[in-house]
């Protein structure tokens, strides 16, 4: 048995599956001051249809640390930054408190400008003093080479006591300084706290008699171990949006192209599948409007849902309670669809007589109300999955291959999940003259998503065969080849694949780490005067999205 | 304020061979810079798709023999093409300025097109200049050409063209290739002074070129007053250019552009990898977008070994002395030129295709019109590489021809199809219509 848990922001969902059919499903208010009692709500009641010792993995989606981010509760955090030259200083908007230091190295990991001493003595003074206790390091290129990160982070931790120190290169090894940092400073800022929560899973499920793996639900769409999950708080970000993805993904497995409409209380999350394939976010998942190396589904959230309230001004961005018919107090998105399709929603003449008020004082029949509400939030949502497409067919190409092979998006079908999907979709489907799909576990399809996904995991190896020095990520491990000179793109993807395992192993994933793809060969040739001094390689391998081996598929 | 379009398409896997300079590693470290920097991320910058030109764009401008295919590989689709998307924000108004940082270049590349010189098989900015016309009808342009290299694809293709006024500065010709670029050449009969060239001694550095931009290149701007600025943007004066001899720093480079100001910058050589292209580019972005350049340098740049020669000063004066009065006179001379008496100017080029080894024997006769600048009659002979040898004429017509000339040209393409060359062109800009006939077989090709 699997159980997959989204905590969401209006809802948390909660599944209970096994061999292809959903046992039992939960669903309960979100308590956003105590997602642990929200999470182990759900749990509690989908183990009373299952012996503890028969689940196999829990799989967890929470909003916990985009919360903390949202709502400033994360702790304060500084942000050490060493540009080296470029931008100039004031571009790099991240953070509150940022300090800047001398020391840079170049794109072949070669050091430019040494670190000043006695301005990192300046910089741990100050820390002393202002009681900052969470340090973020990011140097331009630490990805290729993080002395200079290592050098700071030791400094701090041998004269600062108590003070906990995330370095860039740990946290990514992709190029973009920006988003490096302020991935960092974000995993500074909430690592605690995702580690108490992570504590409190661990020791509530001890006292529940499981002691199955739990993994944690990321935003790219795969699993990772709850204790992996402890070094990488930001990866957890969106997860939501994912589990939705996921989900319709789940419920179809096909190579069609999909977009994936996840209809909530307030806010609507767009998703493309294409080719069978969830659509990943080009520039990084973005947290507090920065951009960030949390690698993400591309998802586009529009403030409307089906429990959006209705008033004389139009559909609101902002839910008071559920639909009319469903016994709120507030005409709503779900009672303009129920009564413009006549669906037969809950009670009915609750939605017209709601409807029938905010009607009257525009003086409109209710049915015209209706119609406009739905023709307005089908064409919100229509408009923005044409941008979504639009957005894919423009992203930058570098090759020429990809600039011949233009891409060209043709959608098949449009995947409902969530509550109201059913009301909803259907009709946005029929604007847009596809195929519309909904499925009797929509409704939870963002949890059972969550219970069947597989774990991903990435590396990227970048070698200099001329400096003789490569680079892995994740991790910042660095080292010298042992024959650099007889060195071939073969030989860097073994490697890259033989560190695939061995990180699979570390985190406890190794049952899945044989199933894993290239999707990155770089190689060239570097030339001075007219000879070959060296190549440079960059080589990329993953387990991509997926689903566990003993999911086969929904049985109805 | 608007962004600053960039367009990046390093063709990561095209060269012209292996460890030719023109290979995939070009702009593998601008690429690693300008990523690492997040540049792209700021709200100052918006990046833009590469895009395919047409055929019919070329052939806009180039006579290419025996046809357009012949001369091209997939990869100058898309980097004239990707000029050409660069243009198409710049008019459009969503962006402020736009700058394609693309290959392959196509500064040497001339209106007939036998193969590739100078590392060029076609024009990128002569082909985004003629798009702009039909397209915008934009009537004045000027042409900055700033690699070090003579610009003299870009020259020839408007040599006769009185609306569009080419500023090349470069390394002497007399010390580099191509050779040419001297102040002699100032513009055909009817186009004189809207050619201006600044041939500057090795190891001129920033002080130098800045004196040029201040006192020349800006004041021939204002009196011209174009509707559209273009830089012909070539990298290789910097001072760790391993092909030439300048001494050229990226902040040079950056003030450059901010001094200029270009709507639209393409990138042309620059051959010095690793150690100026990441930096170049850079103060070339932020310069565009207006954003500080004053921390961004290269990591071994010294200041103190980058002095101005002496005599190198002396020569720019006399250069921007005798480059203005050109430009000052050219309505005179023009006007002189026109009363000769003479129906048509007929010169004589050779031409060499260094990286394909070819010669080009060209004629060239160009109508003395009384009211516009002008058609021209190409007849040109060239052996290639496969041992096919080509006699062609190209009747070049255009967008602002008169109606003689324009009927004079269609009439011209009729007469020359008589079995003498081997394909007869007709570069129709009036129309916008690209006419080539292959004259053994009779069989014609419209674009």
């Amino acid at each position: 048995m699997l159980i997959g848990i989204d905590v969401g922001g209006t809802f948390t969902d909660g599944v209970l599956f096994n061999r292809g059919e959903i046992v039992t499903s939960v669903k309960k208010p979100t308590d956003e001051e105590n997602l642990k009692n929200s999470l182990l709500q759900v749990l509690d009641e989908l183990l009373d249809h299952s012996d503890p010792a028969e689940i196999n993995r829990i799989v967890l989606s929470t909003t916990l640390v985009t919360n903390l981010l949202a709502t400033g509760r994360g702790e304060k955090t500084a942000l050490v930054l060493l540009p080296g030259y470029g931008l100039p200083h004031d571009s790099y908007d991240i953070a509150g408190e940022t300090y800047f230091l001398k020391g840079s190295v170049d794109f072949r990991g070669r050091e430019i400008e040494r670190l000043d001493n006695q301005e990192i003595d300046g910089l741990l003074e100050w820390i002393k003093s202002s009681g900052i206790s969470r340090i973020a390091v990011a140097s331009k290129f630490s990805n290729r080479n993080d002395v200079h990160e290592k050098l700071v982070k030791k400094r701090i931790i041998e004269e600062c006591e108590g003070v906990y120190v995330a370095i860039s290169s740990d946290i990514s090894g992709k190029l973009n300084f920006p988003r490096r940092a302020a991935t960092t400073y974000f995993t500074a800022m909430t690592i605690s706290a995702w580690n108490r929560f992570a504590d409190e899973i661990e020791e509530a499920l001890k006292i529940r008699g499981i002691e199955t793996d739990v993994h944690v639900l990321k935003a790219d769409g795969g699993t990772m171990p709850l204790q992996a999950s402890r070094a990488k708080p930001c990866e957890t970000v969106l997860s939501g949006p994912a589990a939705s993805t996921m989900g319709g993904s789940a419920l179809t497995r096909d190579a069609l192209n999909s977009v994936v409409v996840d209809v909530g209380g307030t806010t609507t999350d767009l998703s493309l599948i294409i080719a069978g394939e969830p659509l990943y976010a080009s520039r990084g998942a973005i947290i507090e409007n920065q951009l960030t190396h949390v690698n993400s589904f591309a998802v586009r959230s529009i403030a409307l849902g089906g429990d959006s309230v209705i008033t004389t001004e139009g559909v609101q961005p902002y839910r008071v309670g559920p639909a009319a018919c469903f016994g709120g107090e507030k005409p709503t998105v779900i009672d303009a669809f129920n009564l413009h399709l006549n669906l037969n929603l809950g009670d009915t003449s609750r939605s017209e007589s709601k409807m029938g008020e905010i009607a009257a004082q525009q003086q409109l029949d209710t049915a015209d109300l209706c119609a406009q509400i739905v023709d307005y939030v089908s064409h919100r949502l229509f408009e923005a999955v044409n941008e979504m497409f639009l957005q894919w067919e423009n992203e930058p190409a570098y090759k020429v291959w990809e600039v011949i092979n233009q891409r060209r998006f043709k959608l098949d079908r449009v995947i409902g999940i969530g509550a109201a999907a059913p009301a909803m979709v259907p009709a946005l489907a029929e604007m847009m003259n596809v195929e519309s799909f909904i499925h009797p576990y929509s409704p939870v399809a963002n949890a059972l998503g969550a219970s069947v996904v597989r774990p991903t995991l990435t590396v990227v190896l970048h070698v200099d065969t001329q400096s003789n020095k490569y680079t892995l990520d994740p991790g910042g491990k660095s080292g010298e080849l042992e024959k650099p000179r007889s060195f071939q793109l073969t030989d860097a993807k073994e490697m890259a694949r033989q560190y695939l395992l061995t990180v699979g192993q570390e985190l406890g994933m190794e049952e899945y780490t044989a199933d894993s793809s290239f999707f990155l060969e770089e190689q060239f040739n570097m030339i001075r005067g007219w000879d070959r001094v060296g190549k440079l390689f960059e080589v990329g391998i993953q387990v991509a999205p997926g689903f566990i081996e003993e999911f086969k598929g929904v049985k109805i | 304020m608007k962004p600053t379009g960039i367009l990046f398409f390093p063709a990561f896997d095209w060269a012209i061979s292996p460890t030719h300079p023109e290979r995939e590693e070009r702009l593998l470290y601008t690429r690693d810079q300008i990523f690492e920097e997040g540049i792209m991320d700021l709200p100052q910058i918006k990046e833009y798709k590469p895009g395919l030109a047409s055929l019919k764009d070329i052939a806009r401008v180039h006579f290419c023999v025996p046809d357009v295919e012949a001369q091209i590989t997939e990869a100058h689709l898309v980097s004239s093409g990707s000029a050409l998307v660069m243009a198409d924000a710049v008019m459009s108004g969503e962006v402020r300025n736009g700058f394609a940082i693309i290959r392959p270049p196509g500064h040497h590349a001339m209106t007939v097109a036998h193969g590739n010189r100078g590392f060029c098989n076609i024009n990128n900015e002569a082909i985004m200049v003629e798009y702009l016309r039909q397209k915008y009808g934009v009537k004045r342009i000027a042409i900055v050409d700033t690699d070090v290299h003579h610009g003299d694809g870009t020259q020839e293709i408007f040599y006769h063209d009185p609306d569009v006024l080419f500023i090349s500065f470069h390394q002497d010709g007399r010390t580099l290739y191509p050779g040419s670029g001297f102040m002699e050449e100032a513009g055909g009969p009817l186009a004189y002074g809207t050619t201006i060239n600044i041939p500057l001694l090795p190891r001129t550095t920033d002080t130098g070129i800045h004196y040029v931009l201040d006192n020349l290149v800006m004041p021939l701007l204002e009196e011209f007053k174009p509707d559209v600025i273009v830089n012909s943007a070539g990298q290789d004066n910097h001072y760790s250019d391993p092909l030439a001899n300048m001494a050229f720093s990226a902040q040079g480079y950056a003030k450059l552009n901010e001094t200029l100001a270009p709507d639209i910058a393409v990138l042309e050589g620059g051959y010095s990898v690793e150690s100026a292209l990441p930096y170049i580019n850079m103060g070339i972005i932020m310069a565009m977008a207006g954003i500080d350049y004053s921390n961004l340098r290269e990591p071994d740049y010294d200041p103190a070994r980058l002095k101005e020669p002496g005599g190198n000063m002396e020569r720019i004066y006399k250069i921007v002395d005798t480059q203005l009065k050109t430009f000052r006179n050219r309505e005179d001379v023009i006007e002189k030129n026109r009363r000769s008496g003479e129906l048509f100017k007929t010169s004589h080029e050779r031409i060499f295709y260094d990286t394909d080894y070819i010669n080009e024997d060209q004629r060239n006769e160009l109508r003395l019109c009384p009211a516009c600048g002008g058609f021209r009659i190409i007849i040109s002979t060239a052996q290639h590489p496969n041992g096919k040898k080509y006699h062609i004429a190209g009747i070049q017509l255009p967008i602002y021809a008169c109606s003689t000339c324009q009927a004079q040209a269609r009439d011209a393409y009729k007469t020359l199809n008589s079995g003498t060359y081997d394909i007869v062109y007709l570069q129709d800009r009036v129309k916008d219509e690209y006419k080539s006939i292959i004259t053994r077989t009779g069989e014609e090709r419209v674009l």
